[in-house]
């Protein structure tokens, strides 16, 4: 933001970073065999729903094109507001066969239809859910651990929430509401990939979703 | 950045007073500047220790507010609603997440402050919090971090250097030149240098104390724009502004005149007279503010 726009006062709110969505769908592997962290067959993205008529049509139009393209892989789409007004559009793999691949590439194709609609601005993040395969020290043991990618800044940065009574057999969704985050273990991921997935190198824009739906 | 498509047109109209406005205190305080140094010695002590108070105010001042306003930093579990709202707004509008913190009031208000992007501060009173829709007090909380992104604090706090000054050296002259049996030792040509300074002064203060209320409106019209593009609901805003107006004529007094001074950093001035004339007002009056989100939403309607 340059003199000009601070006197002026204006603001425009940025468009998507240059795109580093991609890189979830080869670092997962590492995930998968060195750090015992499975893909959950789920991901989303996460944007503001513009409450106008043509920003439905997009939206319409995009969720048949991904139903299309995820139809040969058996990817579903979903769509649900949060109580903050963002709009989710869920991807779920089959139970047989998880991909990350076609998660992201589905992913993708919603992000760049809001982007040729031109409300590239919209978009907030996309969330990758994981599963911990076995207890850690960070306490994360059988939790969700979710990599969020930040549109407006290109980077990822991950998410472990902590249930927030730790005996209780609370489901993951309810576990993950307003609780506390394992600081611990999200750093300990952050140095074991930041060789393979664009780590956010400012911890204070690590910004936790409470009440993930994935 | 490339030429992309926008929900929103363009408003050049508003940065061109806006510029204008700046303009023109730039001039008044040049004139002033000038006669300061015409008047020669004295006046360079006074430049000096309202250089000092600037400094104090740019870095005090929130502490100060913070301190009189009884304002209370609130955590994510304490108030998870308002984190998460402005967390999602901050990833929105890429910006690092300013302090979070709540004002134990029951009128529905809300205020940004700090000097730069990392050490700002947002509140909202009890009152707003209880009173609005999420989607209301999104607006409401992306029209303060707006003003934060602005640097709204920073340049009214630079715009008002000068007009401080002048008000400054208008009571100095006053107490040392003027009335109290002044005239000691001083020929005819000093007492005159005296008076024109002091003349100069006021003038310079008045000028400025209006150029200094318009650009506070035209600050918060572009905020109002920034909280529309922001979230993309700018009809969510309209509804907060109207359900806190609605409220502001019925709530207690006391609270209301403790809470005066900080009205420049308020969403809607903490007032309960209506003012006499617009143009001393921090704040646009509610019709206009409500008319451009207005004109906001219908281009994004429009913009298929």
């Amino acid at each position: 933001m340059g003199l000009r726009d601070i006197i002026t006062g204006r603001h425009e709110v940025k468009g998507p970073a240059p795109d580093r969505l991609f890189a979830i769908s080869t670092a997962y592997i590492s995930l998968q065999s060195e750090h015992g962290i499975d893909p959950a067959g789920v991901a989303a993205i996460v944007f503001q729903a513009l409450a106008t008529s043509e920003f439905e049509a997009t939206l319409r139009e995009m969720e048949e094109v991904v139903k299309a393209t995820g139809g040969e892989s058996g990817t579903t789409v979903s769509t649900q507001d949060d109580s903050y007004g963002y709009r989710w559009m869920v991807l779920r793999n089959p139970e047989s066969s998880s991909s990350v691949e076609d998660l992201a590439v589905g992913i993708n194709a919603v992000a760049s239809s809001i982007e040729t609609a031109g409300h590239g601005e919209r978009l907030l993040c996309a969330v990758f859910a994981f599963t911990q395969r076995a207890p850690t020290a960070g306490g994360a043991g059988g939790g969700p651990v979710y990599f969020i990618y930040n549109y407006k800044r290109g980077f990822w940065y991950p998410f472990v929430p902590l249930a927030r009574s730790p005996g209780g057999a609370a489901g993951a969704a309810e576990a993950s509401r307003d609780g506390q985050r394992a600081t611990e273990r999200e750093l300990q991921l952050k140095a074991q990939m930041s060789s393979e997935l664009p780590i956010e190198p400012e911890l204070e824009r690590w910004f936790p979703l409470w009440g993930i739906p994935i | 950045m490339a030429k992309r498509r926008s929900s929103f047109g363009k408003d050049t109209g508003l940065q061109a007073r806006m510029v204008m406005t700046m303009f023109l205190l730039g001039l008044v305080y040049v004139v002033f500047v000038g006669v300061l140094f015409a008047a020669g010695a004295a006046a360079g002590v006074i430049v000096v220790v309202a250089l000092v108070l600037l400094l104090l105010q740019l870095f005090g001042s929130d502490k100060i507010a913070m301190a009189t306003m009884g304002v209370k930093e609130v955590s994510p579990a304490q108030e998870p609603e308002l984190h998460g709202i402005i967390e999602r707004l901050c990833v929105q509008a890429d910006l690092p997440k300013p302090r979070v913190c709540v004002i134990e009031t029951s009128m529905p208000n809300a205020c940004a402050m700090g000097k730069s992007q990392k050490s700002a501060t947002v509140c909202a009173t009890r009152g707003i919090l209880d009173l609005l829709e999420p989607s209301e007090l999104e607006g409401v909380m992306a029209h303060e971090l707006t003003h934060v992104i602005n640097r709204d604090v920073m340049v009214m706090t630079l715009a008002s250097f000068f007009a401080t000054l002048a008000s400054m050296i208008a009571q100095f002259a006053l107490f040392f030149g003027g009335g109290f049996g002044g005239g000691y030792g001083r020929s005819n040509e000093e007492e005159e240098e005296i008076m024109l300074v002091l003349l100069v002064s006021v003038l310079v203060y008045a000028i400025s104390f209006l150029l200094l209320r318009a650009l506070s409106r035209y600050r918060e019209f572009a905020a109002d724009r920034g909280s529309a593009v922001l979230t993309g609901r700018p009809s969510a805003l309209a509804s907060a502004l109207l359900k806190i107006s609605g409220t502001m004529e019925r709530v207690p007094t006391q609270d209301l005149r403790r809470a005066e001074g900080m009205s420049a950093f308020f969403i809607l001035p903490a007032r309960t007279k209506k003012s006499l004339m617009n143009i001393f007002a921090d704040h646009p009056p509610l019709e206009q503010r409500l008319a451009a989100l207005e004109r906001l939403e219908s281009q994004l309607q429009s913009a298929a």
